[in-house]
Formats: C-alpha cells, sequence, structure tokens
C-alpha cells in the first residue's frame, strides 16, 4: 500500500513538472540592473522579447520609464510618477524612493525580479549610472464590479460575491472580520503564471495542524501555472482520485468568514471568483449558508429535505430498475396494473430505458448549461416536453420512468454545493447499472461501497464523515438537523486542533509530498 | 492504488460475465394473481390459475389455465408451455380451495405454499362452495380480473371482520398447530356475483362443516377483539314496550366493539368460562320503547346478553360436535395447566367432552340522537 | 519474543464505540433463523434461554476483561504467547487464527444461501462470494477505522429490527409463550447451549482491547453492548415466539425472515427482499471484524502486508466456499461451529484466566525471590 502511494506521488510529480533545476537555470541567467540606459533597455527587450505593448518612455536624457501598457494605472503614472520626477536630471534611486507619492515603491538590482514586477503592473524606472531601478507599483486591474452570487444564491442574506480580483475579495473578508487575528499567508504560484495564493485563518481559532498542513502542501506544490482555485483544490486534496470533493468552493464572502470563524482554513486564488475553504466534511456540503439565516425549525425540514432528495436522486431510479426487473413481487397490487401497462410497448429492459431517459436529462441540462441563458431555458422546456412526451408516444420509454426521472434531476439541484451536485448526479449511473444487473443486491452493492468510500475520505486529515462518525455529539445540532442558534457550538469540533485525537487513517492522511 | 482499483474493476468485470441474476421483468412475465386447487381423479389435484399479462395495446389481459397433474409445480409448467411469458408466481394473492379437496385436506397444498419461498405469507385462503374452478372460469359482470376481484372481496370483507382473517400465515400456524385446527371463509358464485357465504371448520387439515355468514359476528366475538359490527336483534316484548300488542321487538345495534375473557375453571372436565365484553349503540328500536328510562336499558341489555348467549352457546357447541377446535381452547387448556404435555390425539380425547359457560355482557353505551 | 504491540494513537477508538463493536460481532446471520434450534430444546421457554445464555455472556466477558487487564495493552496473541511461551502460544494462535476465518466461512456460506432461497434461487454463488468478498477488501484495506465506522451504521440498521418486527405483533398470540418454566432444566440449558452460535462474537473484545483509549471504561460498554443485542435478540424471541406456532416454529428455517414477509407497506410489499439484501451491511462489519482478529494473529507469527494478506485470505476463503453448496452441507458446517464456537468463547475464558491467574502467581513469587535475593 504504502509502495502505491509512493509511485502515485511520483506520477503527480509529474504532472508538475521538475522545477527546482529550470529554476536554477533561471538563477543563474540573472542578470543585473545594467547603468547604461541603452543596455538596460535591450536587456529588457531581450527578457520580454519585445512585446508591443511594452512602453518606454525617455523623461528625462537620465531618467526613463518602463512599463507594459494597460496594466499599470494611467493616471496615477501621469500624475505622480510623472510629475514627481519632471525637472530631476541628477537624482538616486533611494531619492526617489522618498518623494514619489505611491504606496508601494521599492527598489531593486536584480533585472527578472523587476520584470516579473514589470508584468504585473509596475513602472521600472531607471536612472542612467545606477545599477538600480525604482519599482513604482501603479498597477491597475481590469475587474468586474461586485456582483450578487449567481451559483449559491439565497433568499435571505448578504447578496455579494467575490470576485477576480484577490485585492477586493481580501478587502471583502476583512470588512466581515475585524481581527488582529486574522492571518494572511502569501504565496505565488505556477512559473508561467505567477498567480498570488492567500492563505488566510484566525490565529487562535484555526487549528495549527491545519494550517501547518495547507501551508505545506501549498509550497510543495511545482506547477507551471495556476489559473483557478478549483485546480489549487484538486492539488492540495488529501485524495485526489476520489469522486468526491473535499475542499469547499464558494463565492460567498459571508460562507467564506464563517468558515473562518468556525476554525477552518481559507485560501483565496487570484483571478478566481471562488474560495476555498478546507477541512470540509461531507455533511457540510449539503448546508447552506442561509440555513443559519431561517428560523431553525424552517431550516431543520431544509436540510432534511435535501438529505431525503440525495438519497432518492441516487437510489429511487436504481430502484424502480431493479423493482421492475427482478422483484415483481414487492409492486403493491394497486401499482401493478399502471406499471406494467405503462411499460407494455417498451422494447427494452428497464436498465436501458432508465439509462436512456437519464442521459436525455444529462443532455438537456449540459446544453442548458453551455447556451445563453434565455436560449437554454427554452432548450430546457422545449427539449423536456418534446423529447419526453415523443418518447412516451413512440412506446420507448414508460410515463411513470419519466415522472422517476424528472423527480431524480430535480432532486439532485437541491444540492446547495454545484461540485456536489454533480458527483451525486454522475453517482446514479453505476448504481443503475448495478441494479440492473443484480436487483436490490446490486443497490445494496453500490450503497456499501459508497459508505465505505466515504469513511475512507478525509479533509486534511480530517475525518470526512464526522460528526456520525467518529461520533461527536457536540457537533450533532449543526449538521443535518439545525437546533436553536444558543445550542450550537462555534466552533465545530472537527476542525479543533490536536490531530492526535481524532486522526484520519493512516493511508489516507496528510500528503506529505 | 491504482493497481488495486484495476484489479477490483477486472475482477467486476468477470464477475459479470459469470453471474448476472435471471431477471424477471414485470411486463414479461405471466402473473399469477389466483389459483384454484380441485380434487382430480387419481389422487391428482386439478389446478386453476389466473395468469394476467400486458400486452402491447397497454391492455391487461387475464387468462385462466386448468391443469390436473399429482403436484403443483408440474401444473405450473404445464401453464408455462401454453403460456407466452414465463409464469410467475410472487404476486399470488389469494388461493382457493375447492369443497371436496377441502374435505379430502389441505395438507399437502398447504406444506408447498409454506416452502416456497416466492409465495408471501400475508395471502388470504378460502374454501370455495363447489368447486373452485368453476367459480374462476365463470362470467360475470363488470369483472375483468378475477383474481383482483376476489382479492378485494376477501380483503376488505376480513377488514371490516365481516369474515375471519384467513391469511396464508394464520391458517398455516393453526394447522400446524396440535391444539388448535383453522378457520376459512367459503366463498360462493352466485349467478353473476362472488359472495362470501360462510365460514368453513376444520379438524387437522380437513373441512368438517361449515357455519352460514350470519353466525360470523359470533364467531368473531369468540375468537378474539371485535371492533365493528351490525346485529339484528328480536327482543321478547315483555316489560319493555307500553303496548303489549307486540311479541317481538326487533333491535338494532352497531359499532359493537367486543372482547372476549377466557378461564379454565376446572382442567378435569375440562370446563371453560366464556365471557364476551359487548359495547354497543342502541340504532334501531320500535318507537313505542323510551330509551330515557334506565330500567328500560337494563332490560334490553338483558335481552340482548340472553340472545347472544344462546347464539354463542350453539355454535361453541356445534365447533365442539364437530371436532374443530378453532377458538383456541386447546392452546389455554395447555397454557393454563402445567406439566400437561398435551398430544394432539389426547387433546381431541379430552376436546369431546368440554363444557363451556358461556356468560355475555353487553353495554349500550350510547343511543341516537332523538330519544 | 516479539509480545509489544505498537498501536499508534490514531488507530484507537474511543471505549463507548464498543458498544457498537460488541453488537456488530454479535449480530449477523444467526439472527435470521435462530428462533428454531433454541426452541427444539427450549419450547415456550425459549426467551428465558436467550436471557440465561445472555447472563452466561455477560460472565464470559467479565471473565475476559478481568484476563486482559492483567496484562496490559496486550490482546489475546500476545498473553498467549506470554503465558505458553513462544511455541505452544503461537500455536494457539494459529487455533484462534481458524476459528476466525471459520466464522467467516459461516457467515458468508449463510447468508449466500440465504440470497439463494429467497431473493435469486439462479444466481452464482461464485458471484455473491466474489462481490462480498470485493467490498471485504475494500473494507479491511481502509484499516481498523473504517471496520468500526461500518459497525457503526450497522448499529442504527440492527436497532430497526426490533421496529420494524412490531408489525407482525399483530397476529401475535400470547398463550404461546404459556405455561412459563414449564418444561425441564435440562432442556432449557439445551436451548442456551444452542443460543451460542448466535451470540459469539463478543470474544473479539479480546483482541481490540489494545485499540481502546479509555481502558478502565472497556467492561461498562461491553455490557452495555451485550445488553442492546440482548434486546434485539430478546425481541425477536419473543415476536416469534407469540407469532408462530411451536410446531411450525420447529420447521421454519429462518423465522425472522418469515415473519418480516407479512409486512407489506403502500408502496413496497414483500419487505424481507429488501432487507435481506441490506443484511450485507450488517455482516459486513461482523466480516470484517473477524478477518481483522485473523490478520492480527497472522502478523504475531509472521509478518505479511495488510494487503497481501488480505487478497490470500480472500482466494483461499472463495475457494474454499466453492466446496460448500447444499443446504445439508450449511447445517453441517454449522454445527460443527457452534461446537468449536461454545468451547472457544465459553469455556476457554476461564481456563485461561485460570492460567493466567498461575503464571502472575508465579512471576510475583519470582520477583519477590529475586528482591530477597
Amino acid at each position: 500500500m504504502k509502495s502505491m502511494k509512493k509511485n502515485l506521488k511520483k506520477k503527480l510529480a509529474g504532472i508538475k513538472d521538475k522545477q527546482p533545476n529550470q529554476q536554477n537555470q533561471e538563477n543563474q541567467e540573472d542578470l543585473p540592473i545594467y547603468p547604461n540606459k541603452n543596455d538596460f533597455i535591450k536587456s529588457v527587450k531581450d527578457k520580454t522579447h519585445s512585446p508591443a505593448d511594452l512602453i518606454i518612455r525617455y523623461v528625462s536624457p537620465t531618467i526613463t520609464i518602463v512599463y507594459i501598457d494597460n496594466l499599470v494605472d494611467v493616471q496615477s503614472l501621469n500624475e505622480l510618477v510623472l510629475n514627481g520626477l519632471k525637472d530631476k536630471e541628477s537624482i538616486t534611486p533611494s531619492e526617489i524612493h522618498s518623494i514619489l507619492p505611491i504606496p508601494e515603491i521599492n527598489l531593486s538590482i536584480k533585472l527578472n525580479k523587476s520584470i516579473n514586477e514589470m508584468l504585473i503592473g509596475a513602472a521600472l524606472i531607471h536612472i542612467v549610472g545606477q545599477p538600480e531601478v525604482v519599482i513604482a507599483k501603479i498597477s491597475s486591474y481590469q475587474s468586474r464590479g461586485l456582483a450578487a452570487p449567481e451559483n449559491e444564491s439565497q433568499v435571505i442574506g448578504a447578496q455579494i460575491a467575490f470576485n477576480e480580483n484577490i485585492n477586493t475579495n481580501l478587502s471583502l473578508i476583512r470588512r466581515y472580520i475585524t481581527n488582529p487575528n486574522l492571518c494572511n499567508e502569501k504565496f505565488t504560484l505556477g512559473r508561467h503564471t505567477q498567480t498570488t495564493v492567500s492563505m488566510l485563518y484566525i490565529h487562535g481559532i484555526a487549528a495549527e495542524t491545519h494550517v501547518n498542513t495547507v501551508r505545506q502542501r501549498i509550497s510543495d506544490l511545482n506547477i507551471a501555472d495556476l489559473i483557478d482555485s478549483a485546480v489549487l483544490a484538486e492539488l492540495i486534496e488529501d485524495n485526489s482520485f476520489s469522486i468526491f470533493p473535499q475542499m469547499l468552493l464558494t463565492e460567498r464572502p459571508d460562507r467564506f468568514s464563517d468558515g473562518l470563524l468556525s476554525g477552518k482554513v481559507g485560501i483565496v486564488v487570484n483571478g478566481s471568483s471562488m474560495a476555498i475553504l478546507c477541512p470540509y466534511t461531507f455533511f457540510e456540503f449539503f448546508q447552506s449558508k442561509e440555513d443559519q439565516n431561517l428560523r431553525w425549525p424552517i431550516a431543520t425540514f431544509v436540510r432534511l429535505l435535501r438529505f431525503v432528495a440525495v438519497f432518492l436522486s441516487i437510489f429511487l431510479t436504481p430502484i424502480y430498475v431493479a423493482s421492475l426487473t427482478f422483484h415483481y413481487e414487492v409492486i403493491p397490487q394497486p401499482l401493478l396494473v399502471p406499471l406494467s401497462e405503462s411499460r407494455a410497448k417498451v422494447p427494452f429492459p428497464p436498465i436501458i430505458e432508465a439509462l436512456f431517459l437519464e442521459l436525455i436529462i444529462e443532455l438537456l441540462r449540459e446544453a442548458g448549461l453551455r447556451l445563453p441563458t434565455k436560449v437554454g431555458q427554452t432548450i430546457g422546456i422545449v427539449g423536456g416536453i418534446v423529447l419526453g412526451t415523443a418518447a412516451v408516444q413512440a412506446g420507448i420509454t414508460s410515463n411513470i420512468l419519466i415522472i422517476i426521472i424528472a423527480l431524480c434531476a430535480l432532486a439532485s439541484f437541491t444540492t446547495p454545493n454545484y461540485t456536489m451536485g454533480n458527483v451525486i448526479r454522475v453517482l446514479r449511473f453505476p448504481t443503475i447499472v448495478l441494479a440492473g444487473f443484480w436487483g436490490y443486491y446490486g443497490i445494496m452493492l453500490a450503497f456499501c461501497i459508497l459508505l465505505i468510500h466515504l469513511l475512507k475520505q478525509s479533509s486534511l486529515g480530517a475525518p470526512y464523515t464526522a460528526p456520525y462518525y467518529p461520533p461527536r455529539f457536540k457537533d450533532w445540532p449543526d449538521s443535518i438537523i439545525r437546533l436553536p442558534l444558543l445550542l450550537i457550538k462555534r466552533k465545530s469540533v472537527n476542525t479543533r486542533g490536536g490531530n492526535s485525537e481524532h486522526p484520519i487513517n493512516e493511508q489516507n492522511g496528510g500528503k506529505k509530498v | 492504488m491504482k493497481q488495486f482499483k484495476l484489479i477490483v474493476s477486472l475482477l467486476l468485470s468477470i464477475v459479470l460475465v459469470i453471474g448476472c441474476a435471471d431477471p424477471k421483468i414485470l411486463e414479461r412475465v405471466g402473473i399469477v394473481t389466483l389459483i384454484g386447487y380441485d380434487a382430480g381423479e387419481e389422487d391428482k389435484v386439478t389446478v386453476t390459475s389466473v395468469v394476467r399479462q400486458v400486452n402491447p395495446d397497454y391492455q391487461s389481459t387475464v387468462n385462466t389455465h386448468t391443469e390436473t397433474e399429482a403436484t403443483g409445480e408440474k401444473t405450473r409448467l404445464k401453464v408455462n408451455l401454453e403460456s407466452s411469458k414465463k409464469i410467475v408466481a410472487g404476486q399470488m394473492r389469494v388461493v382457493l380451495f375447492g369443497e371436496d379437496i377441502a374435505k379430502e385436506g389441505l395438507d399437502e397444498m398447504l406444506h408447498a405454499l409454506i416452502m416456497n419461498s416466492e409465495i408471501s405469507t400475508s395471502i388470504y385462503v378460502a374454501v370455495v362452495e363447489d368447486s373452485a374452478q368453476t367459480l374462476i372460469e365463470g362470467q360475470y359482470k363488470n369483472v375483468t380480473d378475477i383474481g383482483q376481484h376476489i382479492y378485494g372481496i376477501i380483503e376488505h370483507n376480513i377488514e371490516q371482520q365481516n369474515a375471519v382473517s384467513s391469511t396464508l400465515h394464520e391458517v398455516v400456524r393453526d394447522f400446524y398447530s396440535p391444539l388448535r385446527d383453522p378457520l376459512i371463509p367459503i366463498v360462493k358464485k352466485n349467478g353473476e356475483n362472488i359472495e362470501i357465504s360462510g365460514t368453513a371448520l376444520f379438524h387437522k387439515g380437513a373441512m368438517v362443516g361449515e357455519f352460514p355468514i350470519e353466525d360470523t359476528l359470533y364467531l368473531m366475538m369468540v375468537r378474539g377483539k371485535f371492533r365493528h359490527g351490525t346485529l339484528e336483534l328480536e327482543l321478547p316484548s315483555e316489560g319493555l314496550s307500553a303496548k303489549d300488542d307486540l311479541e317481538t321487538i326487533p333491535i338494532s345495534i352497531d359499532s359493537i366493539k367486543s372482547y372476549r375473557q377466557m378461564k379454565l375453571v376446572d382442567p378435569a372436565v375440562p370446563e371453560f368460562d366464556l365471557k364476551v365484553i359487548v359495547q354497543c349503540r342502541l340504532l334501531e328500536i320500535h318507537s313505542s320503547i323510551s330509551t330515557a328510562d334506565r330500567t328500560i336499558v337494563e332490560k334490553l341489555e338483558k335481552g340482548i346478553n340472553k340472545i347472544l348467549e344462546s347464539e354463542i352457546s350453539r355454535i361453541v357447541n356445534k365447533s365442539i360436535e364437530l371436532h374443530s377446535d378453532h377458538f383456541g381452547f386447546g392452546e389455554k387448556y395447555r397454557a393454563d395447566t402445567r406439566n400437561a404435555k398435551l398430544t394432539e390425539e389426547e387433546w381431541h380425547e379430552i376436546y369431546k367432552n368440554l363444557k363451556v359457560n358461556v356468560k355475555v355482557q353487553s353495554t349500550i353505551v350510547r343511543d341516537g340522537v332523538f330519544e | 519474543m516479539k509480545n509489544s504491540l505498537h498501536i499508534s494513537l490514531n488507530q484507537k477508538i474511543n471505549a463507548f464505540l464498543l458498544i457498537v463493536i460488541v453488537n456488530a460481532c454479535q449480530i449477523g446471520v444467526g439472527i435470521h433463523g435462530f428462533q428454531r434450534v433454541v426452541y427444539q430444546d427450549a419450547k415456550q421457554d425459549a426467551w428465558i434461554a436467550v436471557i440465561l445464555s445472555f447472563i452466561y455472556a455477560h460472565f464470559v466477558a467479565f471473565i475476559m476483561i478481568k484476563t486482559l487487564k492483567m496484562f496490559q495493552d496486550q490482546d489475546l496473541y500476545g498473553i498467549h504467547q506470554m503465558i505458553f511461551g513462544k511455541y505452544f502460544g503461537n500455536f494457539l494462535n494459529s487455533l484462534y487464527v481458524l476459528y476466525c476465518s471459520f466464522a467467516f466461512v459461516s457467515i458468508i456460506i449463510n447468508y449466500k444461501e440465504v440470497i439463494n432461497t429467497w431473493v435469486f434461487p439462479h444466481l452464482a454463488s461464485s458471484f455473491l462470494y466474489i462481490s462480498l468478498l470485493i467490498i471485504v477488501i475494500y473494507t479491511f484495506t481502509g484499516g481498523f477505522r473504517i471496520i468500526i465506522g461500518i459497525s457503526t451504521i450497522n448499529f442504527l440498521f440492527t436497532l430497526a429490527i426490533p421496529i420494524i418486527l412490531l408489525v407482525p405483533l399483530k397476529y401475535a398470540n400470547i398463550n404461546s409463550l404459556l405455561p412459563i418454566l414449564d418444561n425441564d432444566m435440562i432442556n432449557l440449558l439445551k436451548g442456551v447451549y444452542s443460543m451460542t452460535f448466535t451470540i459469539a462474537g463478543f470474544e473479539l473484545i479480546n483482541f481490540i482491547y489494545p485499540n481502546v483509549k479509555e481502558k478502565s471504561k472497556v467492561g461498562k460498554y461491553v455490557h452495555i453492548g451485550l445488553l442492546t443485542t440482548l434486546f434485539v435478540y430478546l425481541t425477536t424471541m419473543l415476536i416469534a415466539l407469540t407469532y408462530f406456532n411451536g410446531e411450525q416454529l420447529n420447521k421454519l428455517i429462518w423465522a425472522t425472515l418469515s415473519m418480516l414477509s407479512m409486512i407489506k407497506l403502500p408502496f413496497f410489499e414483500r419487505i424481507e427482499i429488501l432487507i435481506i439484501c441490506g443484511w450485507m451491511i450488517i455482516i459486513l462489519p461482523n466480516l470484517c471484524i473477524y478477518l481483522w482478529a485473523a490478520y492480527r494473529g497472522v502478523i504475531r507469527i509472521k509478518s505479511i502486508s495488510p494487503n497481501k494478506f488480505v487478497w490470500s485470505f480472500s482466494i483461499v476463503i472463495f475457494i474454499l466456499t466453492l466446496f460448500i453448496n447444499t443446504r445439508s452441507q450449511i447445517e453441517m458446517v454449522n454445527n460443527i461451529f457452534s461446537k468449536i464456537a461454545f468451547i472457544i468463547v465459553f469455556i476457554y475464558p476461564f481456563i485461561l484466566f485460570i492460567f493466567a491467574l498461575i503464571k502472575k502467581l508465579f512471576t510475583k513469587r519470582k520477583v519477590q525471590n529475586d528482591e530477597t535475593i
């Protein structure tokens, strides 16, 4: 088992390239800043392969400003930098550093570092005769404004979502949590993308072990590029092979802050509107932030409804298939006639019929998702009604099955988390196949495998099926039910420190590369 | 890990090849809903089965098949040979026995039914007056599925306690009990209708007699808890009515709730005290009688007691005469005597001399809205 | 002598989980039809036999825990090696491993028989074995905590049995239980003896003991676990006794399942078919814990990786089970197993206890002697 793990790790490393060597090469190539103006410009152009949007401005015979068009804020460039440098002929970089009224300004003697900074929106100020450049960070980000969350919409609660700018996102979180203990650790990931990643946690609430694990896993990553947080989540998960997500992706700053306050570790990735929360348990994926805003009996009802929906969504169609294929004895007499008559014309066995209809539903969903909103809705309705009616009339499906399939599809969309909802939908297919081959025995087989799989999973080393296994009675008031807030402990036992108490099993444990 | 999953999937695919359960797809099987047994010639059994099938015109058709063979399974084979679909028995609801075969004894058939795990023990058993085959093959108005129809008749009457409960489980339980005999309702073809016409008494596995349908109520009272029943009685008019021109007063009572107490008073004879406690509502009574008067109500109750007592005694005595211990006196006897070690034969000897003192205690709980 | 057993902290469990473990070990395939064997001897007092057998089980468990407490952090295999020395100890250990494997086989063939009789008469038994073994392997490779996790879920299922069985109570006849104790004591004791096959399983605390965090609470929770099992068995027995007639019970192979076949829900009939298939989750922890106990014994004798062990074990079991096909063979296996189980579970702990006492006394004296010298 262990050796297999090692193999696996090696293969994983393959995905992430072997970076250390390359880094060394780059370090060897790292050039100093040339004091000569022309040499400097040439070196910058060589390094960046003289892109079309590289702007070189000669402010005075001695001072040159180099920047990338559109990455810098034109207003601050004109008003602050150019104005400040006007009529200054002999000046040292450290003097510029002190006179320019810009929030963030650095000095560097390394060409590579300066160019990297330039690529994320700094203007380089070069002075003839000085082996140093001034890096004036006046970057401007093109980002959309804050909007209401689309994927995790809710009726009662804040109507604001993260956007793609990490700074905006961090400020949103800091607006929710005003606490000096809110720690923010910055990482830069991806050789080609230099994506900024922030790890957030509240010191004193988040478990030290979890923070260390996340830090370890992120800094151990050697990846060429990182575009979205979902990719990062998959790379640092405990078991990337599992179908179940082990970390939450959320676009809601309130949910994110709530997670931090209950002791979880959060990760925000620049350029991604979804933030990561971990460790997360299976049951927490079915909770919505809105549950806390509703009255507790209603919240409990909604949560129970979701779990019933999950169960129905996975097992209702298989039960239909199994009952009609093998266990005709279990059908009550009043149902016997409608069931058998509705299937009278269908030429396929129930398993083919069910798979066929499930396929149609999935196609409709996927088509509706990819098309523009207005067309998508039309496709959904037209496709659903026309295909359904035609299929029944043509006698290739039974109308009772259509009801069941529609119910299952509906049920799978009640899951508040999109990634988990996808999982629930997909799980239905193998279960249908097993049910079609071995009836209830097959369903039970699927159920057992699912159960064992869930028990085997972990999130940051914390058990995935908590608080039910291992039983943590203190967390039960806020699990598949929600009791009044007075009875709920703010800090979940699952996220508490001291992994010694309830760690997960060894094999799946801490992914220490 | 990857290797492990590979092995699992490999194994699963092997399994897929070697083992796949045999499907019985609902619309591709012929579902037996009703089965009737009759005595055939030379110890053989004539089995009539009602098979429901679905054809592509969304219609269910119901066919009856009749075969005479030595065992049930052999008849199933024959029916299969005649049918376009595989015949399965898992949805069977009712088993009917012809009168002739019931009198010969149901031992073998009950044994075969209970042995088969395909058949539920919650199905109903009934005896047919005359032969089961004619009942099943008969033509009835507005009845498309005879199996479902008979099931409906029996089920709702048992639920309403108009007939004794005769699930296969209860019949088999009483049949295997050395100290108790089963009781099974009788159905009858009456022109274009089917009706429950009485109750068959059994001694061991063989039918020995019957009670008419009017006696069912008393049977139910003695058998145990009774929830809802209606009864019409004619009480002698003495002292009840102001007018003397009526000889008897017809009254009607309903919402009868009763339970019985059985007590072994003398194990030597043996002698039982049977006490039936009845609560009822007065539904109809002659206008000349005022129920506001407490004494009259008491008299009415006494009158009811008397009639019920005589009726119940009659039924109990008839059962004793026919050697059918379906009330469970034997079980009570065994339960109340220590070290009895009663065998079946001994009990039947004793049962002949059984003495039962019936006592009914009725209360009129309420009457109508108008005194 | 490799006696010390290193159990990392993350393989340890809370003591209260012993309730579910004892429950999971004891309730398996036996509950399908134990009424018949007990009734054959104890007649209408079969339920008293159930209670008596559990009183005995409590006593045995008490002695077991006493023995375990004498040797801190040791399982039975370690105790064997300490008392009887390496060679004889290992011999006893291998016997116990064989017993665990036997229990495993017995469970798996009984379950297969039920499936084949009630649900799929034509389904190849090799498929049933392979599918069961695969999920057992899948669970086992997850480690001890996963096995206990499955037991926890199984606990909910077992507690549901008495609730489901309330429905057949409609047909119950209380007279079947009377007269109480109108039977020879010998027959009653025979009935108690017949219960052993069914309630064996709690001997596995011998191996789980080192994995429990709070050793002082082991006794308490094991006894609570036994009580919950008693509750399940007792209700099942009482309902069966009143629901069936004695003679009928004598002939019923799976009385519990026959009772279930009476239950009808408005949307679901023949509930026993679903329950039999669902029984997989009840036998799964059963199988896994026996397998795990066997593995614990095997690594004492020869170090082997769990992966290798579980695969080779499964293959051997699969080949073995292919030879057992007919009902009479299964009955024979059950009979042999019940005899062995009685000796190992209900008699051997006392013998071991005596040996342990002697050993303790001996070492104490030796220490004292050493001190005086």
